[in-house]
């Protein structure tokens, strides 16, 4: 018996992901956005998503300025320091863009149950929020049939798809994060179908020497895909810091339509590697690098 | 006898004020990269609150660092103890109430006790869609103390009823907190003019503190609700010598916790600024 590869190419996420999709996003705040992933869903024109995210930022804004989203389920998406993200505030402001709100407890809590494959699972909610009277297929208020104490349901999220962006994997597909694994082992966990995109592809023996950094066992992955850099402009801590610089010049492209369509053409409809090189190549990836391993403790 | 800094910023001010209200021993959930925040829990660390567990990203009780604009993540995560997923944090310290402070701030904040950063407008059809709350609207209910700093204390922030309850207090007064089963504690909002709170359910936010040169009079016009105004107001203690000596020379000696003070246009280059004297420190540029 062989053992199976589960290693693909980019190219190959057309397999998993279809058009009108549930897809649940890895990553937070700016940090360990699967990138390289987002770049080929806009590359091969993936369209009608539903995107599911904890804390975004460029991964949602570039997604929806290219037009691949028909949904958001969010609890925040925010470029930090860099300000509000640009498309997403024009697509809900202007298009009407519709979207699910949903508090960050909420989202991981219902991925939670969608991984533990009951239809909600309750806790101390969001009592007195607006968003639960908005969104009510999300969230109920219920009775403790223990105790008769009132407590927040939150639904169960199952996504179609997990992506996510991760340290290393081997070819079987178990994944060790070193940095902020957001909610992506929860969304591994949820989801039907899985990609992983990987720093990268180590042997067997090496997870092994290491196994208490590994976080997602093989049967919750289907596709691994070997992406260095692969969540830049965003980090993946501790190897790589976000690109502050390249997130600036997006900022700017974003600003407007006109200008994120030539940010598109310049960065994204291009080879990933070529977009390694359009970014700054190696120079910036070692910048970015030094910038991450030269830290001061007090 | 303390020595106070003769010469200080808001910002400075603001981040003492905050490291202040960490005691020692406290868990401290740091949310969103935000410098002033962020500055303000490692100089507890570093100073009164040496017991004190730091949580940012997925690190968890992460050694104090230093402060840059690109490099907390990276830190946090090499200096961590341990490190979770978020599920794994909530299970440990949301749930179950074992949060002491996690800040926030806010586009609008009234006099109930809830906090917006949802939209401006109507919901459905609003005139600015903010970032959405995170853990905001949770964990300001959740955690022990509820924390707001708020660089730009105005009507407009300081609003009579926010536009959208993204999340609350909720349960406000110690009594009625510890019968719901949530650890007592205030809302208490740290801004560019003053320190103000809120202990009781029935009483409105208090003038606990006028930063120097500041008026009472200056904050209830600043103020969208109503303020209860003590006829002896306190000065906020100022920072030490000693704070402001660490906070430039070891905290943050890219001044990252100035960003927040500057207005639009002036905020890029600074963040320009900051980002060179980075590149220095690794011997690029």
């Amino acid at each position: 018996m062989t053992i199976e590869s589960k290693v693909g190419k980019l190219s190959d996420i057309k397999k998993i992901i279809k058009n009108g999709d549930k897809v649940a996003i890895g990553g937070s705040w700016l940090g360990s956005h699967p990138m390289a992933i987002i770049r080929e869903i806009i590359r091969q024109k993936i369209k009608n998503l539903t995107a599911i995210t904890v804390v975004g930022s460029i991964d949602i804004d570039l997604l929806i300025g290219a037009g691949c989203l028909s949904r958001l389920m969010f609890s925040f998406v925010s470029m930090e320091a860099f300000g509000l993200a640009p498309n997403f505030r024009r697509a809900i402001e202007k298009e009407g863009l519709p979207y699910d709100e949903i508090t960050g407890l909420a989202v991981i809590i219902g991925l939670e149950a969608g991984g533990r494959n009951v239809p909600f699972l309750p806790y101390r909610g969001p009592f007195g929020s607006d968003l639960v009277k908005y969104r009510p297929e999300f969230y109920k208020e219920i009775k403790c049939p223990f105790t008769g104490e009132k407590l927040i349901a939150a639904a169960a999220i199952v996504p179609d798809v997990a992506i996510i962006h991760a340290t290393r994997a081997d070819h079987a597909g178990t994944v060790q994060i070193e940095g902020t694994s957001g909610t992506d082992v929860e969304m591994m966990r949820a989801a039907r179908k899985r990609i992983v995109s990987v720093e990268e592809i180590v042997s067997t023996e090496e997870i092994m020497k290491y196994k208490e950094k590994t976080k997602i066992p093989k049967f919750q992955v289907d596709m691994v895909i070997e992406a260095p850099l692969g969540a830049h402009p965003c980090s993946c801590a501790p190897d790589y810091v976000f690109d502050p610089w390249h997130i600036m010049k997006y900022m700017q492209a974003a600003s407007s339509p006109e200008t994120f369509k030539q940010y598109l053409g310049e960065y994204v409809m291009k080879p990933e590697f070529e977009y390694l090189e359009a970014i700054g190549g190696m120079k910036q990836a070692t910048i970015l690098r030094r910038l991450a391993r030269e830290v001061t403790f007090l | 006898m303390t020595q106070y800094a003769k010469d200080y910023t808001v910002g400075e001010l603001m981040c003492v004020t905050l490291a202040r209200e960490i005691e020692d021993g406290d868990v401290i959930v740091l949310g969103s990269f935000t410098p002033l925040a962020y500055a303000s829990y490692i100089l507890a660390k570093i100073t009164h609150a040496p017991n004190s567990t730091l949580l940012a990203y997925a690190a968890v009780d992460f050694r104090p660092f230093q402060l840059s604009f690109t490099r907390a993540e990276a830190a946090a995560t090499r200096g961590a103890s341990l490190m979770w997923t978020m599920l794994e944090d909530l299970n440990s310290v949301h749930l179950k109430g074992r949060g002491d402070v996690e800040a926030i701030s806010s586009i609008q904040a009234d006099q109930y006790g809830n906090i917006n950063l949802s939209v401006i407008g109507e919901y459905d059809k609003p005139m600015l869609r903010g970032p959405g709350g995170a853990g905001a609207p949770e964990v300001i209910k959740m955690h022990r103390k509820m924390l707001g700093y708020f660089p730009s204390h105005t009507p407009r922030t300081f609003v009579p009823k926010v536009d959208v309850i993204t999340g609350t207090r909720y349960v406000i007064g110690a009594k009625e907190r510890i019968k719901s089963g949530y650890r007592p504690g205030p809302i208490r909002y740290i801004t560019n003019l003053a320190v103000i709170a809120k202990e009781e359910k029935e009483k409105p936010f208090k003038i606990e503190s006028l930063h120097p040169g500041v008026t009472a009079q200056q904050v209830v016009e600043n103020t969208g609700f109503e303020l209860e105004v003590p006829k002896k107001i306190p000065e906020t203690e100022k920072p030490t010598a000693v704070q402001v000596k660490l906070l430039r020379k070891t905290v943050d000696p890219y001044g990252t916790i100035e960003f927040d003070f500057k207005p639009g246009k002036e905020r890029l280059l600074y963040l320009n600024d900051i980002l060179q004297k980075e590149l220095k420190s690794i011997g690029y540029a």
